[in-house]
């Protein structure tokens, strides 16, 4: 019977849809997302470091933002937005990424801050496509961008800046590989291509497929050492050697000066002290309508995706009619997430909890407590339910909390704490007596001073 | 060392490419047993063999869950990850084409709306709307599709042909020819990153064997 109303229900698509998310949309519950605070923190601060200030852009925008006006490709498809129309009829989509919003911010409403601008973000984007690994179609990313610098010095800087990110997040085995598309722009340029050939070439060289690539260059007029690079490609990656390889007679100055560029890129990384994490792939030639120099991407294990990825893109900004260099990167945090599991590291901080329970008109001493804890940089929870003290006390123990205060009318305080397992009496003037006395490492509370990972300054005997 | 996953797909190119491993002198004879595993691993050389439904295994690859996959060039059309295709590895070979009744073969292109019933819906869409601009009703089985054309459920099919022997017995014929097929040897781009060394000497194995 039951089977047979299941199979009715989805036979006429009775789904009950109120108690359901859409698809490729999540909640995330506390545990989950304190790690995602907590990385997104980390990320920010080492971004601020670097000064980059925070933005932010619409959720949603013109659809023509995304879609370069049909005139440009900022590497993503049309397929891939998610689209509806506003009340006069225009195309609007949630974002699909923060840096082409970015771009357009910095075109039209920074012209009297001075250069180079330095932004940085988390944010949520939304894609309709179900492949790459975006099951979800709504995801977190945290990035920065780098606008009105040129030099490879600001590749570098925002290539550190992930790296050091990466570090702080606890990540230390990771390869960052950096590549650069110009290299292989100058050499269709030279092999005087047409627009569908090179698509097809880029696809086959950036997977690696020689044997495609073999196909299709087989019947170009091409000197022979230029088509033995293009059959090398995939192959050229690894140290700086990688460099010396590419560098074969003929080349043409787009290529020469694509490879000047990512050697000096390279070796500012190493004199920054981060050889070991870095690699060069020339073969790696991903949406280079959208990139026009060096594109890096960060592997680690534990996903199959990069963890993040960036590159320069000194011609998106001219779409929204100001000329400006700039070169970023963006960190998908839910990847980054799935790396920590892979290490099995806990990365939370736990903030330790107290349960306060008070009994009957404790009310105002209560509250005072728990004001001064607060304060502190404790995290105080009050006891809601009308149940004995006993109920409360095992409800503590479900809920994780290290101590419980049971606070009474006349003052009275008893601390139970529950690692150490005993019982203090105190009162509450004492108690918050203490607190304003600060510097007093003796609290005379009667228990030792243990570590609070909440707070340095204080003792955990105080909550 | 972490393991690496090898994902196979089930069949015939399962068994050719294990006895590629083999020659590296991985132990995985165990696969060719008749047995429902479906994961087998060697310890000595850390790696793991799982056998995946062929059409799974660039989804297995491109998401991490295998490091190494060997599978069919029609697949990988059909599939459309992002993954790198290192090798061909030759074995395997047949061609994709549309199939039908002789007849049809000099109207097919004009035909208004041509039904087309294929395995392959993103490779029959592809050849029919972006090579030759035609707009074209899909119909897609999953099975037997010789039989589409037979009782009239398709003016054509666009499926894998070998030997042609299947086509002949239900009277019908390779009419064009769109791309051959093989084996390949595909590679999750992280795990490239990661294990270069390790994969690169896999890589360099096999492409002495099929050269």
């Amino acid at each position: 019977m039951c089977a047979f109303l299941w199979a009715e229900r989805m036979l006429y698509n009775m789904a009950d849809w109120k108690l359901h998310t859409p698809i490729g949309m999540t909640d995330i519950l506390p545990e989950e997302c304190a790690k995602k605070k907590e990385v997104e923190s980390t990320i920010w601060s080492v971004f601020a470091s670097f000064g980059y200030q925070e933005t932010e852009t619409p959720t949603f925008e013109y659809y023509d933002v995304f879609s370069g006006g049909g005139k440009f490709s900022t590497g993503l498809s049309q397929e891939s937005m998610i689209k509806f129309f506003d009340e006069h009829g225009r195309i609007l989509t949630l974002r699909p990424d923060i840096t082409t919003s970015i771009a357009r911010l910095a075109a039209t409403k920074t012209e009297k801050l001075p250069l180079p601008l330095r932004f940085c973000y988390t944010g949520n984007v939304f894609r309709a496509e179900q492949t790459q690994g975006v099951r979800q179609r709504e995801f977190t990313q945290a990035g920065i961008e780098l606008l009105g610098a040129g030099a490879p010095t600001a590749d570098a800087e925002v290539i550190a800046a992930a790296i050091e990110a990466i570090l702080a997040l606890g990540i230390e085995e990771f390869h960052m590989e950096i590549g650069q598309v110009a290299f292989f722009n100058g050499l269709v340029e030279q092999a005087g291509l047409d627009a569908e050939s090179i698509e097809k070439l880029r696809e086959r060289i950036d997977s690696k497929d020689r044997f495609g690539i073999r196909e299709l260059t087989e019947s170009l007029e091409l000197e022979e050492q230029i088509k033995d690079l293009m059959m090398e490609l995939p192959y050229l990656f690894g140290g700086q050697e990688v460099i010396e390889k590419a560098r074969v007679q003929g080349l043409n100055p787009i290529s020469s000066a694509a490879l000047d560029n990512i050697e000096k890129i390279y070796s500012l990384l190493s004199a920054y002290g981060f050889e070991k994490f870095i690699s060069i792939d020339l073969g790696m030639l991903q949406s280079i309508d959208y990139y026009t120099g060096s594109i890096f991407k960060c592997y680690t294990h534990g996903v199959g995706f990069p963890i993040c990825a960036g590159g320069r893109y000194d011609r998106l900004v001219s779409q929204f009619g100001r000329n400006l260099e700039a070169v970023g990167v963006a960190f998908g945090i839910n990847r980054i997430l799935s790396a920590l599991r892979h290490t099995e590291a806990e990365h939370t901080h736990k903030v330790s909890k107290t349960l306060l329970y008070t009994e009957k008109d404790a009310d105002a001493v209560s509250y005072e407590l728990a004001f001064n804890l607060r304060i502190n940089g404790c995290l105080v929870e009050q006891y809601l339910l009308d149940e004995t003290y006993q109920t409360a006390e095992a409800y503590a123990k479900e809920i994780g909390a290290e101590i419980m205060i049971r606070a009474f009318a006349d003052g009275k305080l008893l601390i139970k704490d529950f690692i150490r397992n005993e019982i203090v009496e105190t009162n509450v003037v004492d108690f918050i007596g203490y607190y304003a006395g600060e510097d007093d490492d003796d609290c005379g509370c009667g228990h030792e001073h243990h570590h609070c990972d909440c707070n340095d300054e204080h003792c955990h005997c105080h909550e | 060392m972490e393991y690496l996953t090898v994902a196979l797909a089930k069949g015939r190119l399962a068994e050719l490419s294990i006895d590629l491993f083999l020659q590296m002198g991985m132990d995985c004879s165990e696969m060719k047993e008749k047995t429902r595993k479906l994961i087998f691993t060697d310890e000595v050389h850390k790696m793991k063999f799982i056998l995946v439904k062929a059409s799974d295994v660039p989804t297995y690859v491109e998401y991490g869950a295998a490091d190494i996959g060997i599978v069919g060039k029609d697949t990988l059309l059909e599939e459309n990850r992002n993954l790198y295709e290192m090798l061909n590895l030759g074995f395997g070979a047949c061609r994709m084409a549309v199939c039908g009744r002789a007849e049809i073969k000099d109207k097919l292109f004009g035909i208004n709306n041509l039904r087309v019933a294929s395995k392959y819906p993103k490779i029959a869409q592809s050849y029919f709307q972006d090579e030759k601009g035609q707009t074209i009703e899909l119909i897609q089985l999953h099975g037997s599709v010789e039989l589409a054309p037979l009782v009239g459920l398709s003016d054509v099919i666009v499926d894998i042909v070998e030997s042609g022997k299947t086509l002949a017995e239900n009277g019908l014929e390779v009419l064009y020819e769109i791309c051959p097929l093989s084996a390949r040897f595909v590679v999750n781009k992280v795990s490239m990153k990661m294990h270069t060394d390790r994969i690169m000497k896999i890589v360099e194995f096999f492409r002495e064997r099929i050269v």
